[in-house]
């Protein structure tokens, strides 16, 4: 047999691309699970905020959302594979999407506390079970993107990672985006409608 | 043939190759320290005996536990021989009522999530998609290690809670609120539950991804998706049902947490709260989101392994190879959209109810496909009744009998009379305890040689195989009958309802017919450890089949191939009239000077 091989080019970053989009599309049917879980209880309650309570603050959510899109648009162009020809873009994209991803977390702790301050709690009805399941459970996602972002810091610096050219870097990024995806539809889903 | 009057010049076979093949696979060193070798290792093929072992452990478990509760069924008030004492010195030997709820709670729990799980997914799913697809390893190997030992974590966690006061949960193994609830359950018991659970959840989601991403991108090339063995193509489509349903699972455990450690409302309703109201039904949709992918989950690597060996034994190619693929898949897609009719009784509306009928039935077109198309398959085979063999056939005959009596179930009419009795327990047991246990044993005869390079005894096997179906058959037969009879499932006692009496001597029978499916399992044991250790040394092909893992010593070294294959035949190559002296052809093996070209894509 005359096998004849053509020279390949290296595509492990390919792979890990793909384990992410993987990972990703069962984290997603997680999050699709649990805003199933809120759609359920919610057509069951007669209204909604159930039982007189009162509505959940807006504005204060609302800088939140745009705090953390602009961490992802920042990301985004940061860590552009075009990017690289700018000296420390990808370190500047970093340290300003963890400054504005603790900024969100500081600022959903400024609308939890007082709120819990007040008596609402996580057991008082389907409302507080929701607001605080759904806002807490996605901030420890904030909280491990945060940590995902940061550990690239040290490459970031020393000049072993450059952009998203790096699979470290694009994986993260790609886990970042998500969250603020995830956190999109959850404003509008928890605070808005 | 170099034969010179031959006047048409050979056309040469250009290959598709995929940009799978572009993943550049290192050929590792092998580690030298125990540690890194034999526990923290990251070589899918020891991953796979690692999941074997403990599989095979739970598997024990598991199974011990069933034969108390059918020792209760059968002879309630009577102590269970020996274990009995050991386990309830208080009551002279007899298993309290608490126990009982917890044993059948924790039987299925630990078979499902486990035993089945560990030994098809884990070890089956690590050996065979690496070693059948022509590739060095997992995509991601650390991924493949970090799976394993969450694994065990939760394996910890659901023997731990055998021993917090309470005992472990006993909600069954479903635990629906609000048995799971704080209010059914305020032992420490189900919420470890729920940590291993939700611990074994992810290790799932971990091996999911790296098995999907392994068959995608890591490929030999020529290997394209329908030159895949269709035990991968099972595998495969498990591994994808297990990405997108598990976390649905793990949504719905991870709101059980939260009501019963920080006093959430999500499944709580009624008098049990002050404000508001949660919905103990919703636990229910998700559960079944997850549970009808899962029990596809846990068929179809057997399904796949059943196919390939019955063509492997039958010395013919799969029939309809292609179908076969096409209607798991199908079958895999429908498994998605039909869970609720493990909720027709609930009260959902009708015309939801008639809804998940419909899909449900639709689920018999494919499947009556493949059953066929196994049929096909040895249809004029020169059948080898190797032990093996005789497994596959053993998952034929009972998953015809589960696939059959599954038609009642999905049907409103039937299964509100048979809903929660023991037509279900005999159904769900022959489809997805029976048929996927033999053929978990179909494949640990089938590969046990190239994973331990022995031979298993074949005299023991066969002895095992008749001593299991016979028993396996009387036992989830004869639930179907008292189910019909209305007995309902999950009585600790159910000789203190007068309508149920007459039933004793089925009951008894059955017990008996499962203590002998016991005690015919030491066969195996015996078989299994005394290979190990003295077993005939396995040859590189023992059973004369052409898929890749047979193209390599048993058992294959630590980086499998010294070069990537490549594929040129399909995975059942058998009787090939161009190929003279041997009815089977390896996937690589050429036919003559078939000269081949590889081309990366788009050139």
């Amino acid at each position: 047999m005359a096998v004849t091989r053509f020279p390949v080019p290296e595509e492990s970053r390919r792979t890990s691309f793909v384990g992410m989009v993987m990972a990703l599309a069962s984290w997603t049917m997680l999050f699709v699970a649990l805003f199933f879980a809120y759609a359920v209880l919610r057509l069951r309650a007669s209204a909604w905020p159930p039982d007189g309570l009162a509505p959940l603050p807006k504005a204060l959510p609302a800088l939140n959302t745009l705090v953390l899109l602009g961490s992802s648009i920042l990301l985004h162009f940061g860590s552009r594979p075009e990017a690289e020809a700018k000296r420390g873009a990808l370190r500047r994209a970093l340290l300003g999407t963890l400054a504005l991803g603790s900024l969100f977390l500081a600022l959903q702790l400024a609308v939890w506390v007082p709120l819990w301050r007040s008596g609402f709690r996580i057991d008082t009805g389907t409302y507080g079970s929701i607001f605080y399941g759904l806002t807490v459970f996605h901030a420890l996602h904030v909280l491990a993107g945060l940590v995902a972002l940061a550990v690239l810091l040290p490459g970031a610096f020393s000049g072993t990672y450059t952009s998203g050219r790096a699979s470290a870097v694009r994986l993260s990024a790609m886990f970042w985006h998500f969250v603020d995806a995830v956190w999109v539809v959850m404003f509008v889903a928890v605070y808005l409608v | 043939m170099g034969d010179a009057t031959m006047s048409k010049p050979v056309p040469v076979r250009h290959l598709h190759v995929g940009p799978e093949f572009h993943a550049e696979q290192h050929i590792h060193p092998e580690p030298t320290s125990f540690l890194s070798r034999y526990v923290f290792s990251k070589d899918h093929k020891v991953i796979a005996k690692q999941f074997l072992w403990y599989g095979l452990f739970f598997l024990v478990m598991g199974g011990v536990m069933a034969m108390m509760i059918r020792w209760q069924i059968a002879f309630p008030g009577t102590a269970f021989p020996v274990l009995g004492q050991l386990l309830w010195p208080q009551s002279g030997g007899v298993m309290p009522p608490q126990s009982y709820a917890a044993f059948f709670t924790m039987h299925g729990t630990l078979m499902i999530f486990f035993a089945i799980t560990p030994i098809l997914i884990g070890a089956f799913g690590n050996l065979l998609i690496p070693l059948m697809i022509g590739a060095r390893d997992m995509a991601f190997p650390t991924l493949n290690l970090m799976s394993f030992w969450t694994n065990v974590l939760a394996g910890l966690c659901m023997i731990v809670s055998f021993f917090v006061p309470m005992g472990p949960a006993a909600g069954g193994w479903q635990s629906y609120p609000t048995l799971s609830t704080l209010v059914g359950s305020p032992g420490h018991g189900q919420t470890l539950w729920i940590l291993g659970i939700f611990l074994t959840g992810s290790a799932s989601i971990m091996g999911a991804v790296n098995y999907i991403t392994t068959v995608v991108r890591l490929r030999a090339p020529g290997m394209g998706y329908f030159q895949m063995p269709l035990s991968v193509w099972g595998i495969w489509l498990t591994a994808i049902l297990n990405a997108l349903f598990v976390p649905v699972l793990a949504a719905g455990v991870l709101l059980l947490f939260l009501d019963r450690v920080f006093g959430s409302h999500f499944f709580l309703a009624g008098a049990s709260i002050t404000k508001g109201g949660g919905d103990p039904v919703l636990y229910q949709h998700l559960f079944w989101i997850f549970g009808h992918p899962e029990v596809y989950i846990l068929i179809l690597p057997a399904w796949g392994i059943v196919s390939d060996l019955l063509s492997f034994f039958s010395r013919k190619p799969a029939f309809g190879y292609k179908a076969t693929a096409l209607s798991m898949s199908v079958i895999t897609l429908l498994s998605m959209v039909v869970y609720g009719h493990h909720m027709f009784v609930v009260g959902m509306s009708p015309l939801l109810s008639q809804g998940f009928m419909t899909l449900t039935m639709l689920i018999s077109i494919p499947s009556a496909v493949f059953f066929l198309n196994w049929l096909g398959t040895m249809w004029r085979g020169s059948i080898r009744f190797a032990t093996p063999m005789l497994f596959s056939l053993g998952v034929v005959f009972v998953f015809g009998l589960g696939g059959l009596t599954g038609l009642h179930l999905g049907a409103i009419s039937s299964d509100i009379y048979l809903h929660d009795s023991y037509f279900v327990i005999g159904h769900f047991h022959l489809t997805m305890a029976a048929s996927v246990l033999l053929g978990a044993f179909a494949a640990i005869y089938f590969w046990f040689p190239k994973m331990f390079g022995k031979m298993m005894n074949e005299t023991l096997g066969k002895w095992h195989f008749w001593l299991t179906i016979i028993p396996i058959t009387i036992v989830f037969c004869g639930m179907l009958v008292v189910g019909y009879a209305g007995m309902q499932r999950r009585l600790y006692n159910y000789e203190a309802y007068e309508f149920l009496k007459h039933l004793h001597p089925i009951n008894v029978w059955i017990t008996r017919a499962a203590l002998l499916l016991g005690a015919s399992q030491f066969l195996f044991v015996g078989n299994f450890l005394s290979s190990l250790i003295s077993g005939k040394k396995a040859a590189e092909n023992p059973w004369e089949v052409g898929t890749l893992e047979w193209t390599i010593p048993s058992p294959p070294p630590h980086h499998n191939y010294d070069e990537i294959p490549v594929v040129l035949h399909g995975p059942h190559e058998f009787n090939n009239p161009a190929v003279t002296g041997k009815d089977w052809l390896a996937q690589d093996e050429p036919i003559g000077d078939e000269p081949v070209a590889l081309g990366a894509v788009g050139n």
